[in-house]
């Protein structure tokens, strides 16, 4: 009862207060892997906060074991002593509906959008075939197009996409960096961190947190990609090159929102060039990211493993392996040894 | 040239290069390498039937020509990537998006200031 309550009110928080907490802090324009990793974290510690708050409604303590029929006997006992009340029995069963509830939804959508964008990606890697030309030289696909563009198709059979509008826009450097960027992109496996992000943002559509976690994630994988291209290229090339592509780039067709532009943002921060927190900074995030990660799973084996701690219903083997060592004399000789 | 896939998009290529309408004995003629006049056939009406491609009688034999531009094919696949939903956003997204032309401005100034810092160091 006290773990399932502290699970959810830390969903709760996380949802309610890190992640605006989060999404107002500077250091993740200076660490984005980290900030990723931080994102991720909390928005999956959320869920599995919510669901695991659940089965511990439901069971409030089960001694950890690795013998599965033993712990499936200790969710019956525990069932049972919860059934004898009715109140008990309310409470359970909520948890239960919650803990399977938040699972299926999240391994459903998590599925759904995987599948979806294999089939975006199959589409579209059909019509490049079509249209598209490779070209040796740049390892790129090139479409015929004057605006200009590039992408790149992430998933099994890479491929960075340029159009000709593109190739006249930039000279061989900032080329150069695109393609940078792309490759990164694919190397990373980007289009992952930000499927799972969006998953559980499809999951609960009604979090916001959830949302925010999802734009920043794919927001901090343009940042990721242009330093990798940044490693490659000169920095204010990269910055030159996103300026270029972004200025001559064709509207949305969702429009434009108030302000300045996220590709803006972008060439702004490659010009200020950022200092990369430090080494102690950044081992220090990680570590929270960790715990952050590791808080649910703790609230729930906490108890138990506590739990373990107490021998007050001793295993068989374990009991009559105690009961001979203390009829024989210690060391002398073990259970297996014939006297 | 191992793919079925890569035979329909050779001929799509040979179709859009073309200045008018092809014969599929054209077609046949320019693709290298050569592959099995029947199996161009094939193709080409595979093509036809999927709508890729529209024919004209000329004599006894079709005149093929393409129903989209390859620029307005281009410019859809294009569209997939630009008005990605965001669900489609996570496996197809642009290199850069569109900067406006104030910003656009600004930023070129900062670069260009950035630029002459650099160099002056």
């Amino acid at each position: 009862m006290i773990a399932a309550a502290a699970l959810l009110a830390y969903a709760g928080l996380l949802l309610a207060a890190g992640a605006p907490a989060l999404a107002r802090a500077r250091w993740p324009d200076r660490a984005p892997r980290l900030a990723v990793a931080a994102w991720l974290a909390l928005a999956g510690s959320a869920a599995g906060s919510v669901a695991l708050g659940g089965l511990a409604l439901v069971v409030p303590t089960v001694r950890v074991s690795a013998d599965l029929a033993e712990l499936l006997a200790a969710c019956v006992m525990a069932l049972r002593a919860r059934y004898a009340h009715p109140g008990g029995a309310a409470l359970a069963g909520a948890g239960a509906v919650l803990a399977l509830a938040v699972t299926a939804r999240v391994s459903w959508c998590t599925a759904r959008t995987l599948a979806a964008g294999a089939l975006a990606r199959r589409r579209h890697r059909r019509g490049l075939g079509l249209a598209g030309r490779p070209d040796p030289r740049l390892g790129a696909v090139v479409i015929d197009h004057h605006e200009p563009a590039a992408w790149c198709l992430p998933g099994g059979r890479r491929q960075v996409v340029l159009t000709t509008g593109a190739i006249d826009a930039l000279d061989d450097a900032q080329l150069a960096a695109v393609l940078a960027h792309e490759r990164a992109h694919q190397r990373g496996r980007h289009h992952l961190l930000v499927s799972l992000a969006g998953s559980l943002a499809a999951a609960f559509p009604r979090v916001p947190a959830l949302r925010q976690a999802h734009e920043q994630v794919a927001r901090l994988a343009e940042l990721l990609a242009d330093d990798a291209a940044a490693a490659a290229s000169p920095r204010l090339t990269v910055a030159g090159a996103l300026l270029a592509l972004g200025a001559a780039a064709p509207a949305p067709a969702a429009g434009l929102g108030a302000g300045g532009s996220a590709t803006g943002a972008r060439v702004r921060r490659l010009i200020a060039a950022p200092r990369p927190l430090s080494r102690g900074a950044s081992a220090a995030g990680m570590l929270s990211v960790a715990a952050l990660a590791a808080f649910p799973l703790l609230a729930v084996a906490g108890p138990a493993l506590a739990a373990r701690g107490e021998n007050y219903c001793p295993h068989p083997a374990a009991a009559s392996a105690a009961a001979v060592q203390t009829t024989s004399p210690a060391g002398l000789c073990g259970p297996s040894a014939g006297c | 040239m191992r793919s079925f896939g890569e035979l329909e998009a050779a001929i799509m290529d040979r179709i859009w290069s073309a200045e008018g309408p092809l014969l599929v004995r054209q077609v046949h003629a320019t693709l290298r390498p050569e592959r099995a006049y029947n199996t161009v056939l094939t193709v080409v009406e595979i093509l036809y039937r999927k709508g890729w491609l529209t024919r004209e009688k000329d004599g006894r034999a079709y005149r093929y020509r393409a129903t989209v531009t390859r620029e307005d094919y281009a410019a859809g696949l294009m569209g997939e990537v630009l008005d990605a939903s965001t669900d489609r956003a996570a496996t197809l997204r642009t290199f850069a998006e569109r900067i406006g032309p104030d910003e656009a401005g600004q930023l070129r100034e900062a670069l260009e200031q950035a630029r002459r810092a650099g160099e002056q160091r």
